[in-house]
């Protein structure tokens, strides 16, 4: 079929078989991770997964317009889904990991916390620029009423465009998902570096003390690439723009859930694979 | 106590330096046209309107920006490493990293319009020698001020990451927070100064930009000198904010409660934020009012 003979719809279509697969493929990498690591490994992997799962999820609440927001001809913040979401991700894995002496739960909410204010922040400025810069009111292309405040918003677009700025639920959404975003992040991070801290030592016949930099740099690094790949993957489910939880789209998540699952533990198997052979 | 207040210090000289980078990214993002908004410039010849605006936007700000950073903070870790002065370091780092910019500018520019030339868009020498170069000074006050308030984080607040993974992550953020900010006023406002104020492009008007200034045809140089007054300040005082609380609360509430504190504090941060954002929202419908009548459904 050619891509003008292709249903506008399809991109939204679920596909069992294929989501069958990934499945298949979750359990078969968890199965090869017991085999090689059965303890820590193996724990450390489902941890990973749950964190890129989280990352997957929540970049589907991020209100990203691309380009035509950056006219003011769409709603949305007028940069990229997988950007956006991983500056806000990024930042709450900067704080969750300060906070990494703390336990599991507090780093982690840490984590989220971060990527949720850094998200407030950046929101709440777009809707001053459009507001007090440009003149625009924000407007939803999406829905009649926002769903949280219940606002009209056909009335307050401009001629000609799909609506423009963050109307409330979308400043929901956004903050919504850095939460989940630091917060996948930094459990990403904290399960690399409990492994690591545990087995490095023997690995590279080194006392405790002196791999701990080691360990933070490399649990680090994969935890930004494993961030980035999960919010790549998840931009392609987006497929350009999003408003937020009330865009059509956002049904879209079972989708990445399964994918982002997938994507994440076969990183992190390799991230195990390190210290495990 | 007197480790609190350093601390506070600290914090407030990362926050100041955060909101000259996020000032600076934006305008240097600006007048290189990388963000969102360049899709415009490069559909402007399409649509039969030749211009003499800058194009690079071969890649989004936020990865640019975080390639940027991890370099001069990695070539500064480097010299650091071999018992460089800190601060000689952090300058060595950055004016390597910007050289990288530029040679990426100078690419971006020369491809960018070369795939135009079916459409009959010129490349200018003048636009490439005149432009890089204030994009390189622009990219490298950011980087230079993103690379310190990392080297302040590891340094003196104690934050575990190395230097140079530091400059990706902020590097990162420093585009995300720029981008988001900074992009519809250089997009709406300045692009379209010819549209409505007060209302977005409309859709038909794509690639019609404005080419055309005071005196001859406009260049990115007054983009810049446009856009740094509205925007590139909203996008400092984002990134700047976005870095200051980020580090105060966890200077002054990690230790409350088990770390419990700088939570809450966190969480009540982004309260009032939302409490901000609404305000404005309700501000502007009230003030400027609907375009339309709202249609009654009966």
């Amino acid at each position: 079929m050619s891509a003008v003979a292709a249903k506008p719809q399809a991109g939204g279509a679920m596909n069992p078989t294929a989501m069958a697969v990934g499945v298949v493929m979750l359990l078969i990498i968890l199965a090869l991770c017991w085999y090689v690591s059965p303890g820590m490994g193996l724990m450390a992997l489902v941890g990973i997964t749950i964190g890129g799962v989280l990352i997957g999820f929540g970049t589907h609440f991020v209100p990203v317009g691309g380009a035509p927001a950056a006219m003011g001809q769409a709603p949305g913040i007028a940069t990229g889904v997988a950007m956006l979401a991983a500056g806000a991700g990024l930042a709450g894995l900067f704080g969750g990991a300060w906070a990494a002496e703390q336990g599991l739960v507090v780093a982690t909410v840490t984590g989220g916390v971060g990527g949720g204010l850094m998200m407030a922040i950046t929101c709440m400025m777009v809707n001053f620029v459009y507001v007090f810069g440009m003149g625009i009111p924000s407007a939803s292309g999406k829905v009649a009423k926002d769903p949280i405040t219940g606002d009209t918003q056909a009335e307050f677009k401009s001629q000609g465009t799909e609506g423009h700025g963050l109307p409330f639920v979308s400043f929901v959404g956004g903050v919504t998902g850095g939460f989940l975003g630091g917060a996948g992040g930094t459990l990403i991070y904290l399960q690399l570096l409990g492994l690591y801290e545990a087995s490095l030592p023997a690995v590279m016949g080194l006392p405790p003390a002196q791999v701990i930099p080691i360990a933070v740099a490399a649990a680090g690094m994969f935890a930004v690439g494993m961030f980035l790949v999960n919010a790549v993957l998840t931009a392609y489910n987006i497929t350009g723009t999003i408003e937020g939880p009330h865009d059509p789209k956002f049904k879209r998540w079972p989708r990445a859930i399964v994918a982002s699952a997938v994507a994440s533990a076969l990183c992190g198997f390799v991230a195990i694979l390190i210290v495990a052979l | 106590m007197e480790q609190i207040v350093f601390g506070i210090g600290i914090t407030a000289l990362t926050g100041a330096l955060a909101t000259i980078a996020g000032s600076a990214e934006d305008t240097e993002s600006n007048i290189g046209s990388q963000g969102d908004p360049n899709s415009q410039v490069q559909l402007a010849p399409q649509m039969g309107f030749l211009h003499r605006i800058f194009n690079k936007a071969i890649a989004g700000e936020p990865p640019a920006y975080g390639l940027w950073c991890a370099l001069g903070a990695g070539l500064a870790w480097a010299f650091m490493a071999m018992q460089v002065n800190a601060v000689l370091a952090i300058v060595l780092g950055c004016v390597l990293a910007v050289f990288v910019q530029g040679v990426y500018a100078t690419t971006a520019y020369l491809g960018r319009t070369a795939s135009l030339a079916k459409f009959g868009q010129p490349v200018f020498v003048d636009v490439l020698t005149s432009m890089t170069s204030v994009t390189m000074a622009h990219a490298f006050i950011a980087i230079f001020a993103t690379v310190t308030l990392c080297h302040l984080i590891n340094s003196a607040l104690g934050h575990p990451f190395p230097l140079p993974l530091l400059g990706l992550i902020w590097g990162i953020a420093l585009g995300a927070a720029g981008s988001a900010t900074g992009n519809p006023y250089y997009g709406k406002e300045r692009q379209y100064q010819n549209q409505k104020y007060g209302a977005g492009v409309p859709i038909s008007a794509s690639g019609n930009i404005v080419r055309y200034a005071e005196a001859g045809e406009r260049n990115s140089l007054d983009n810049g000198f446009f856009t740094h007054k509205i925007g590139g300040s909203a996008s400092g005082v984002c990134f700047g904010l976005i870095v200051f609380l980020e580090i105060w609360r966890t200077i002054l509430f990690e230790k409350v409660s088990a770390g419990w504190g700088a939570i809450v504090v966190g969480i009540l941060m982004i309260l009032i934020f939302t409490v901000a954002d609404r305000y404005i929202e309700v501000w502007a419908r009230k003030t400027y009012g609907p375009y339309a009548e709202a249609k009654v459904v009966s």
